[in-house]
């Protein structure tokens, strides 16, 4: 009895370990000091209010929400589609595309942003937001392949089959029988390509620049050197949207995916 | 539908994404291998001299220190975590189980710059201890190996609690009450029947730790000090400071065949490919 006390009493200082520090940037933001000190003696909101009078923090984030969204339609039309493709090959085919797509994911981000980087001066594409695109869609695209492939594996190839043998055209077939059955699958991936893409921060160092600079990109440069309470309502910011694409996630994963 | 007219249709299928993964992915990497033989002084010249310095030397043995240390402690902190949420059930299983998955979603960048705030000379850990008497002079908890241990183990817990239950969870517990019932002690039970059963799960957990703490950048760039220098930030200093390209990619490859070792020796034995499940 007294192990089975100690163990979720261990349980119990591990959750606050995981919890407590990520939320430790919140009253930062509300921080009414030039510095920050936690907890915050007095309280105010002159940091928000900094941070989207400023125009050079407002253009990061939208920088970053177009970067994610562009990001999150190329992934999940390019990932659907392989993920579609990989389920009609033979199994050797399958080992070999899925080992290509999952590369990223096993590679460490510092060799990826290195290699990219060489390769964005070459072409002159830094500072672009193509080059964030492309970097961030090769990311994003292991999880749009795998969540839509778990959805396809768990499908009734029959239905698709009827409809075909019923004379759908191929791509009404997908419109109207097998994209409603992946859906779950289908936004999952979506959810996780915008998140990948909203937090990328080591590609994104390397590739942004003066002109094209995300929100994390902007906030790095600025913990690096000194901050004032701004960095953390830019976190905190960060924060809020990962909170809300992970209850969309839980969302749709409770009506999809096991 | 003809047979070629198929075959047609996958390969559309799968053009575009087998582009950008060429593209973005391949191609880059291949470029950098060939930039790390480029140096002017012969081709292997960039790789002797960030084998052969004692300075970088000193670096790949810090970087696999702080990983061994962070994947031994992950592990240690993660076991009894996974443990537990196979005996918990009801809201305090779905609760235990959002706290270990929250941080996946979490940018990095934003936990490390918390642990920053949490962390600092007179930030609330000190004050804590300082306060409760524990301590007399505030720790230097920051810009030294205890901050990068502190942080990496916070942002890759997940990565060894996941494997580690979803072992434990396929135990049948009549085993465990079958040891016990023969009269083990706690124990015994643990390292002769559960641990032996959890290994697969135990050996995944550690893979995944390791191979992610080999490669970590943005923690230990933030956390750590000018003596917990690892791989990666030497590798950006080439890169951003000294703009030694050969350099730079030489020790990226060395880094990348680090990696790629540690998946090709740990998929004979585990699925690597979960690493990619292992995600919110």
């Amino acid at each position: 009895m007294s192990g089975r006390i100690a163990l979720y009493g261990f349980v119990a200082l591990v959750v606050a370990f995981i919890v407590l520090p990520i939320i430790a940037i919140v009253p930062a933001a509300f921080s009414a000091q030039s510095f920050i000190r936690l907890p915050p003696e007095a309280w105010s909101l002159r940091w928000w209010d900094a941070f989207f009078r400023d125009a050079s923090w407002r253009v990061t984030l939208v920088t970053s929400l177009e970067v994610a969204a562009m990001t999150t339609l190329v992934s999940v039309v390019f990932g659907t589609a392989a993920a579609m493709g990989i389920a009609r090959l033979s199994a050797r085919g399958q080992a070999l595309l899925t080992g290509l797509f999952l590369g990223p994911v096993v590679t460490p981000a510092i060799v990826l942003a290195v290699a990219l980087y060489s390769m964005a001066r070459a072409t002159g594409l830094v500072s672009t937001l193509t080059a964030l695109v492309i970097a961030h869609t090769m990311l994003a695209l292991p999880f749009v392949v795998l969540n839509v492939g778990v959805s396809l594996a768990s499908l009734d190839r029959r239905l698709p089959m009827a409809a075909e043998g019923l004379g759908a055209g191929d791509f009404h077939v997908f419109r109207t029988v097998t994209l409603p059955l992946i859906l779950p699958g289908v936004v999952g991936g979506a959810v996780f390509a915008f998140v990948t893409s909203f937090d990328e921060v080591v590609l994104s160092i390397f590739l942004a620049g003066p002109t094209v600079k995300t929100l994390p990109v902007r906030i790095w440069e600025e913990i690096r050197v000194e901050y004032t309470p701004v960095v953390a309502v830019g976190a905190t910011v960060m924060l809020a949207l990962a909170l809300v694409a992970a209850a969309t996630s839980r969302l749709v994963g409770r009506r999809g995916r096991a | 539908m003809t047979m070629t007219g198929r075959r047609l249709g996958t390969v559309a299928l799968l053009v575009p994404a087998t582009l950008i993964a060429l593209l973005a992915f391949v191609v880059p990497l291949a470029r950098l291998v060939g930039i790390s033989v480029s140096a002017k002084a012969g081709p292997f010249d960039a790789y002797l001299h960030v084998l052969g310095d004692a300075v970088y030397r000193h670096v790949f043995a810090n970087t696999l220190v702080i990983a061994f240390a962070v994947t031994l402690i992950a592990l240690l902190i993660a076991f009894p975590v996974a443990f537990a949420l196979t005996r918990l059930s009801g809201a305090a299983r779905t609760l235990v189980f959002a706290c270990v998955l929250l941080p996946l979603w979490i940018s990095v960048l934003v936990r490390t710059f918390s642990w920053m705030l949490v962390l600092e000379r007179n930030g609330p850990v000190n004050r804590l201890l300082v306060g409760s008497g524990l301590v007399d002079q505030p720790l230097s908890l920051l810009f030294n190996h205890t901050g990068v241990l502190i942080g990496m183990v916070h942002v890759l817990l997940p990565y060894s609690v996941l494997p580690i239950y979803a072992s434990l969870v396929r135990v049948d517990p009549s085993l465990l009450r079958a040891s016990e019932g023969l009269g083990a002690s706690a124990a015994t039970t643990f390292l002769r029947v559960l641990l032996p059963l959890a290994a697969r799960g135990v050996a995944t957990a550690a893979t995944f730790t390791f191979l992610l703490s080999l490669g970590f950048f943005i923690t230990p760039a933030l956390l750590g000090g000018a003596s917990s220098i690892t791989l990666s930030m030497l590798i950006d200093s080439f890169v951003s400071d000294r703009l030694d390209w050969p350099l730079a990619s030489a020790a990226s490859v060395v880094l990348l065949a680090a990696a790629l070792v540690i998946v090709a020796v740990a998929s004979r034995f585990i699925r690597v490919s979960a690493l990619a499940r292992v995600h919110r």
